[in-house]
């Protein structure tokens, strides 16, 4: 007899056990409805919590509880409420007459047999006995923390159980992190990609707006976090910085500047920020032209950085273009004059440079500096290195499928602001627009950070595999994240209700249920499990390599 | 102890039973009070409880009611020593068949002067271990039913004590709860008046 089986003998069965209610009704596209148990106060209850049914057939049914309402077998009771003074009177209603009903979403089910959690396809038939499910139980769900699956947070109000990520499903699609700006989504950003990075599955090039991810980074508290170059010190991640005095300013280890040159930019990279130079159709159909008429050189004409005055005439007297749409452009370009990383001329090799990092599995931070106000130079740089990054790697994985060259190493790309780039009316014809789409046809995909995700097309939002959500209040958004997931009606209520800091909902490819996290602490235990050795431990390291070397 | 006896059975169905005794003591029998009458030649004892005890008149108590001044052994005499019983009668709850208890009408009633006995408090208290007699006497007509359950109830809720006692009313205002549910104003009066007077005075 086990030691646990004699306790349990002793005292009873374990607070868990005992029934939190009976399955009453519901469906399998609504969810259960279930009858608290009368000796239950509902207000030890909680949305969001985990709970097991124990079905007739030896199944156990998984769920989590979405919702929590007061019911009551008689419709009076409401405009006649007995005298709650008399606590006998009170006592004998309670959960009698007057009772709590909680509602619960069923995800998983669980064979007789044991075995692996599958998705559900029935539910739990009438009467059915709940019980809160045990940490064993969440942990059997999550599975343990291994190469591929990350550890990002624990389940509410069950410390000790860890909610492990399928990291390799994670970047096999898109994914997202949503919440409202002080949410914490860009430490939850910084986690996962530090989980992808520590399991090398993916190259990840990151555009770090607000200079978040590459060195340290200070919260609202003032207190200090590490970054991404800080965690992983063998190499494993670059920063490329667009603003160097910014980036040694902040004494951020950098790895090169990323300068474009004006000759590098093609009308394509001009289009995306039509909405936010304010050109209009017109001027944009112009720009093609002009690209084609004065040749690789055209910005620096139009800016007339160049003698180009008589050839902009030419231009004029064809006719196919008038003085007003030239003059606008040329206005709107000096915009292009403002951005330092703009260089003129042809430029450098940093986009080679970049997507060998990333092909030989290294990440890259690249660091706006004060640029990353900027919301058009944002977009710009996205963009560019965006698209041709993206086409190489089309290429190699045609040629890989031609059998000419290796399967490129799959490569996540994360944009801050995404709704700037994937808003429903240029998502679809922007690079990250199909990017999304295609899935993971040429290795790529995006890890969308935004705080609206009800400004991406729909389009794209249904195609996201995992989402991470934090807290969102505006109806909206809130829809938006549900946009294409199954059962998602029950769970809004939950999400509403996650607490500002470090809660959040993950749903999705990338694990087995929706689950409600509070995330894992972004500090010295994260550090150390990230494999970062500091202090002693760093001085032990060196001790054992050199051992290893030379011998003790 | 021996059993305590109160009177004979005079008239009975299958839903209850008339008894009969010449002159009631102080304490018995009372309303709501659990008795029982052998039947089934004692294979087995009908479980009921007391309602509307009744003393019919005659001609001569009638005339004694309009005498001004009636002499005190006459009164006596009329009251204890008269030909004309205390008739109660009593509501089926259950029956008792080889010392186990059944909450459902019994097979057969008792038969006419049979002896009708007190239940112990033992009795009761195993008696009212289970509450499935409670919906036999909601379910009764032409008696009042809701005062009657309080009283049983409460009755049954004398032979336990201190904390036991508070659970057993709370668990029996729990089952009146749930099949009073479609008709609030009985459940209020059926669990006012289960309080006890203890109850009451805190």
């Amino acid at each position: 007899m086990s030691e646990e089986y004699i306790l349990d003998e002793f005292f009873g069965p374990r607070p868990s056990d005992t029934p939190l209610g009976i399955v009453v009704g519901g469906s399998l596209s609504s969810g259960l409805d279930v009858k608290v148990d009368s000796h239950l106060s509902i207000e030890k209850l909680a949305v969001g919590r985990y709970v097991v049914i124990e079905g007739r057939s030896g199944r156990r049914f998984f769920g989590l509880i979405t919702d929590i309402s007061l019911g009551s077998t008689n419709p009076d009771l409401s405009r006649r409420p007995p005298d709650t003074q008399d606590p006998f009177i009170a006592e004998i209603y309670n959960g009698e007459v007057a009772f709590g009903m909680i509602h619960i979403s069923p995800m998983l089910v669980i064979d007789q047999s044991g075995g692996e959690p599958r998705p559900i396809k029935t539910i739990p038939s009438h009467f059915s006995p709940v019980i809160e499910a045990t940490a064993q139980d969440v942990a059997n769900v999550f599975g343990e923390e291994d190469e591929i699956h990350f550890f990002v947070g624990t389940p509410l109000e069950m410390e000790g159980v860890q909610v492990n990520l399928d990291l390799s499903r994670f970047v096999e699609r898109s994914s997202g992190v949503f919440g409202k700006s002080g949410t914490g989504k860009s430490f939850i950003t910084r986690t996962l990609l530090a989980g992808i990075i520590k399991s090398s599955i993916a190259s990840s090039l990151i555009f770090d707006m607000h200079n978040d991810y590459g060195w340290m980074v200070r919260d609202e508290g003032g207190r200090e976090f590490k970054g991404l170059r800080q965690l992983f010190t063998d190499g494993r991640v670059s920063v490329v910085t667009l603003d160097e005095e910014t980036s040694r300013a902040r004494k951020s280890k950098i790895d090169r500047v990323l300068k474009i040159g004006y000759e590098q930019i093609e009308p394509e990279d001009v289009e995306m920020l039509a909405g936010l130079l304010g050109l209009s159709d017109v001027q944009v159909g112009a720009l093609y032209y002009l690209r084609r008429r004065l040749g690789r050189r055209w910005i620096a004409k139009l800016l007339e950085e160049e003698e180009a005055t008589d050839e902009l005439q030419d231009l004029l007297q064809d006719g196919r273009i008038i003085a007003g749409t030239l003059g606008a452009i040329q206005r709107k370009f000096e915009f292009f004059r403002r951005m330092g990383f703009l260089v003129p001329g042809e430029g450098d090799d940093a986009l080679d440079d970049i997507f060998n990092r990333l092909r030989m599995g290294i990440s890259v931070v690249l660091e706006f500096g004060r640029y990353g106000d900027t919301l058009a130079a944002y977009v710009l740089v996205a963009n560019y290195l965006t698209r041709r990054i993206h086409n190489r790697y089309v290429r190699m994985k045609n040629q890989a499928a031609g059998g000419k060259a290796d399967e490129p190493k799959p490569l996540v790309i994360v944009i801050e602001e995404a709704h700037k780039f994937l808003d429903p009316s240029i998502a679809g014809h922007t690079i990250f627009g199909n990017i999304a789409r295609e899935l993971r046809k040429y290795n790529v995909t995006l890890l969308i950070v935004d705080q609206r995700p009800s400004g991406i097309d729909d389009e794209v939002m249904s195609q996201i595999g995992s989402r991470v959500t934090c807290l969102l209040d505006n109806e909206a958004d809130i829809r938006a994240v549900f946009s294409g997931v199954s059962g998602a009606n029950a769970l809004r209520e939950v999400l509403a209700r996650l607490d500002t800091r470090q809660q959040a909902l993950i749903l999705g490819h990338a694990v087995p249920m929706p689950v409600v996290v509070r995330t894992r602490d972004y500090d010295e235990g994260f550090y150390a499990a990230i494999g970062l050795s500091e202090g002693d431990a760093l001085r032990d390291k060196a001790k054992d390599s050199s051992n290893t070397l030379f011998g003790e | 102890m021996d059993p305590i006896f109160i009177g004979r059975v005079t008239r009975c169905s299958t839903r209850g039973y008339v008894g009969a005794l010449r002159a009631p003591d102080p304490e018995l029998p009372v309303f709501g009070g659990f008795c029982k009458a052998g039947a089934q030649q004692g294979k087995s004892y009908v479980i009921g409880v007391i309602y509307n005890i009744s003393i019919e008149d005659d001609e001569l108590t009638r005339q004694m009611a309009a005498t001004e001044k009636p002499v005190d052994e006459e009164l006596a005499d009329q009251q204890f020593l008269r030909q004309v019983p205390v008739e109660y009668s009593v509501l089926s709850i259950g029956y008792q068949s080889n010392d186990r208890f059944i909450y459902s009408l019994p097979p057969q009633p008792p038969l006419s002067l049979a002896s009708i006995q007190v239940m112990s408090s033992d009795e009761i208290l195993n008696f009212t271990k289970h509450l499935d007699f409670i919906p036999l006497i909601l379910s009764a007509d032409n008696l009042p039913a809701d005062d009657l359950l309080a009283a049983c109830l409460r009755n049954a809720a004398s032979t336990r004590h201190g904390p036991e006692q508070t659970a057993f009313l709370i668990d029996a205002g729990r089952t009146c709860a749930r099949l009073l549910s479609n008709d609030l104003n009985r459940l209020d009066h059926v669990l006012r008046n289960l309080k006890t007077e203890a109850m009451r005075k805190t």
